[in-house]
């Protein structure tokens, strides 16, 4: 089933052999290899919840009625344990010069093949429990999945990054069969990959500015997961202050009903930012403490965590576009974010990376520098002013039907509803405020959004497919939109440019694409399509070095 | 600019006639299990009345819209498409950024000899821009001619 030929798995790549403990490589090249033997106490002891889930209502009313959860509990420790005993002994992998391997499967037997060029990112994940154990977690994600395309959860920390190199090793292989010559900055020896890290970082995270960071992350979130959570658990939150307090609860609620109403609802909304706020600082503080991002062999590094340190990697040339991201309060005190926007590396953030969580305007820039030349424009080029009207009606529309069905169901109340309008309609115009679009040599800007607010810095070497669009009611007032499609762009915020006059968005359009094909150059056809050529070195790009520019095409194809 | 195959009118008219006949026969249902209800919302045949006439003319009408909108054009370096009744979308594919293509069929398009034609490109909206309505034997002709020309290119992906 593994497609390997001989010539290629005959000849050993210069990097792996300096790589990690020399045992390991030579076993994952071998065969088969099982995931580490401490994975059977990791998987039992992340199972104990969901047992303990199951048993809560039988601790919480121990009377006759649940009996039913105690037979399910039953029946799942009698099911889960050995089954995670059998996926542990049916699982395996190998590494093969071509492709990553994985057999896997208890009741179907499903054998995965990850050809190694495909692969463009190697996580390596550590929870609490795996750094207290010494094993890792390996995530395999290839260009254009959905999320990780292999998992190896857990096998030990040496043997995870030996399984980075040596895959790594194995693409700069692959990569020179089709080059004649790599580039000169991959020549760096693997071996100096974890030990050397602090030569070139990029950006990084002192405690006081992870905490900072959090402080601007407001999230109710997570306080409602919290109180669905006690609410399961059957605890009364009022029973846990009567605890706290040592029984003087009492006192205090009756107390508390003398105070008036508005006040209850002030303090009631101050302890609800209060814990927004808190839990904004605490989840900052877990996903980006010790934050370290470096350059590394034409790769982003990255590795951040507090109780889950994961490393992960951003190859430069996968990046598609940049995203400057910023609130209106960050912004005031002069914060922004960068993310790095890549195709399928990481589903869960819609391809989007953060490169930087937090950090001045500079600093951003001098990251954003390294990935691609990126000259901010001072000032954007408004759309039509008409956005606004458009905006303002749509809420007025969405407010009345609101406040219709507020009426029918608390009668006239639900009137008060009516004040947020000069709100919607301020909000309209900011909107149109912030939202422009500057078409500079070779890349597309586009910025939009109040409370969340987004540049986008588009490569003309990386757009797509182009859209113009105008709707009946954009028609009626000669208006349209333009989006230029990217490879990895979220569905939720992507650099739609609305409402421009509709003369200007047929000659955006058209010059946007004439940008784009005059970056690409023209096409140059080999001579006989069925046999392939080594790439031609493009003049446009002979003139540039390599490294000058990752984000125009890069020269392996 | 070219116009699709005339007779793609047909095939969407009789998918959305398909749609609202199976509409028909749920109001129809109901019409006949209500038939001795005295007392009713809604009079005797309103409904099943209702669904016949909206089906009819939305699916007679819609494909007449729908095709007339329709344009599209294969240049020398892209695929230029312009359609859409309410929203109206004019899209252009560069020819090089075409990663794969299909000529599809489904059973009512082979009863017409019509096809269309599936680009997919890398953009995250665009993974399959599809051209209807278009004769069988000019979409594998308008493949081919695309294919030849993304087998030619030598740009790089850009993914």
């Amino acid at each position: 089933m593994t497609r390997q030929d001989a010539p290629t798995q005959a000849h050993t790549p210069p990097a792996a052999e300096s790589a990690g403990p020399q045992g390991i490589t030579q076993d994952l090249r071998e065969a088969g290899q099982r995931l580490h033997p401490l994975t059977l106490v990791q998987r039992l002891i992340l199972s104990l919840p969901g047992l303990v889930f199951l048993l809560l209502p039988v601790w919480r009313s121990p009377g006759g009625e649940a009996w039913f959860s105690l037979v399910v509990a039953l029946v799942y420790a009698v099911i889960a344990v050995p089954l995670i005993v059998v996926q542990y002994v049916r699982f395996r992998y190998r590494v093969t010069p071509k492709e990553l391997v994985i057999r896997r499967g208890v009741f179907t037997v499903q054998q995965r093949s990850i050809p190694v060029e495909r692969i463009q990112n190697i996580q390596i994940e550590r929870g609490v429990l795996p750094r207290l154990l010494g094993t890792a977690k390996v995530r395999v994600e290839t260009a254009g999945s959905s999320g990780a395309e292999g998992v190896l959860e857990y096998v030990s920390l040496e043997e995870a990054q030996a399984l980075r190199q040596v895959i790594r090793a194995y693409q700069r292989e692959q990569k020179e069969d089709v080059l004649p010559a790599p580039p000169a900055h991959s020549e760096r020896p693997a071996a100096e990959v974890h030990t050397a890290p602090a030569t070139d970082t990029l950006f990084q995270m002192p405690l006081g500015r992870v905490l900072l960071s959090g402080a601007f992350r407001f999230s109710l979130f997570y306080i409602a997961v919290i109180f669905s959570g006690l609410q399961y658990l059957n605890l009364d939150p009022e029973e846990i202050a009567d605890w706290v307090m040592r029984e003087r609860y009492g006192a205090y609620t009756s107390a508390v009903e003398e105070v008036p109403g508005w006040l209850l609802a002030a303090v009631g909304i101050l302890v609800a930012a209060l814990l927004g706020w808190a839990t904004g600082i605490l989840i900052n503080l877990s996903r980006y403490y010790g934050f370290r991002l470096w350059l590394e062999e034409g790769k982003l590094q990255r590795r951040h965590g507090l109780l889950t340190v994961s490393e992960g990697t951003i190859p430069l040339p996968k990046v598609q576009a940049l995203i400057l991201r910023t609130n209106p309060l960050m912004r005031r005190f002069g914060w922004y974010g960068l993310e790095v926007q890549t195709m399928g590396l990481d589903v869960d953030q819609a391809g989007h990376q953060v490169a930087v969580p937090f950090g001045r305007l500079g600093e951003v820039e001098r990251v954003a520098d390294t990935i691609r030349p990126v000259q901010l424009p001072q000032a954007f080029q408004r759309v039509s002013p008409l956005m606004v009207r458009r905006l303002a009606l749509r809420y007025t529309t969405g407010l009345l039907a609101l406040v219709a069905v507020g009426v029918y169901f608390f009668e006239q109340t639900a009137l008060w509803g009516l004040l947020a309008w000069p709100l919607l309609v301020a909000y309209a115009y900011l909107e149109y405020r912030n939202h422009g679009y500057v078409l500079q040599e070779d890349t597309f800007y586009v910025r939009r959004g109040v409370l969340r607010q987004h540049t986008w810095v588009i490569p003309a070497a990386r757009f797509q497919v182009f859209y113009a669009s105008a709707t009946l009611f954009q028609r009626r007032l000669d208006l349209a939109s333009l989006y230029v499609d990217t490879a990895g762009a979220s569905s939720m915020a992507f650099p739609r440019l609305q409402d421009l006059p509709a003369a200007e968005a047929s000659a955006l359009l058209e010059e946007v694409y004439v940008r784009f094909q005059e970056t690409l150059g023209p096409a140059q056809p080999h001579q006989d399509p069925r046999h392939p050529l080594p790439l031609p070195v493009r003049p446009e790009e002979a003139a540039q070095a390599p490294s000058a520019e990752p984000l125009s095409e890069p020269p392996s194809g | 600019m070219e116009r699709l195959h005339a007779s793609i009118q047909t095939v969407w008219s009789i998918k959305l006639g398909l749609v609202w006949a199976v509409l028909l026969v749920a109001a129809l249902a109901y019409e006949l299990s209500h038939l001795f209800v005295d007392e009713r919302t809604l009079p005797l045949g309103v409904l099943a009345g209702l669904v016949l006439v909206m089906g009819l003319s939305i699916s007679l009408g819609l494909p007449r819209l729908r095709y007339r909108t329709w344009r599209y054009d294969l240049r020398p370096e892209e695929l230029y498409l312009e359609y859409g009744i309410l929203n109206r979308v004019r899209t252009i594919v560069p020819l090089r950024r075409i990663q794969h293509l299909d000529v599809s069929q489904d059973v009512l398009e082979r009863e017409f000899e019509l096809g269309k034609l599936i680009v997919h490109t890398a953009g995250s909206r665009s993974s399959d821009v599809v051209l209807p309505g278009l004769q069988y034997d000019h979409a594998e002709q308008l493949r081919d001619e695309v294919r030849t020309y993304v087998l030619r290119d030598t740009t790089p992906d850009a993914v």
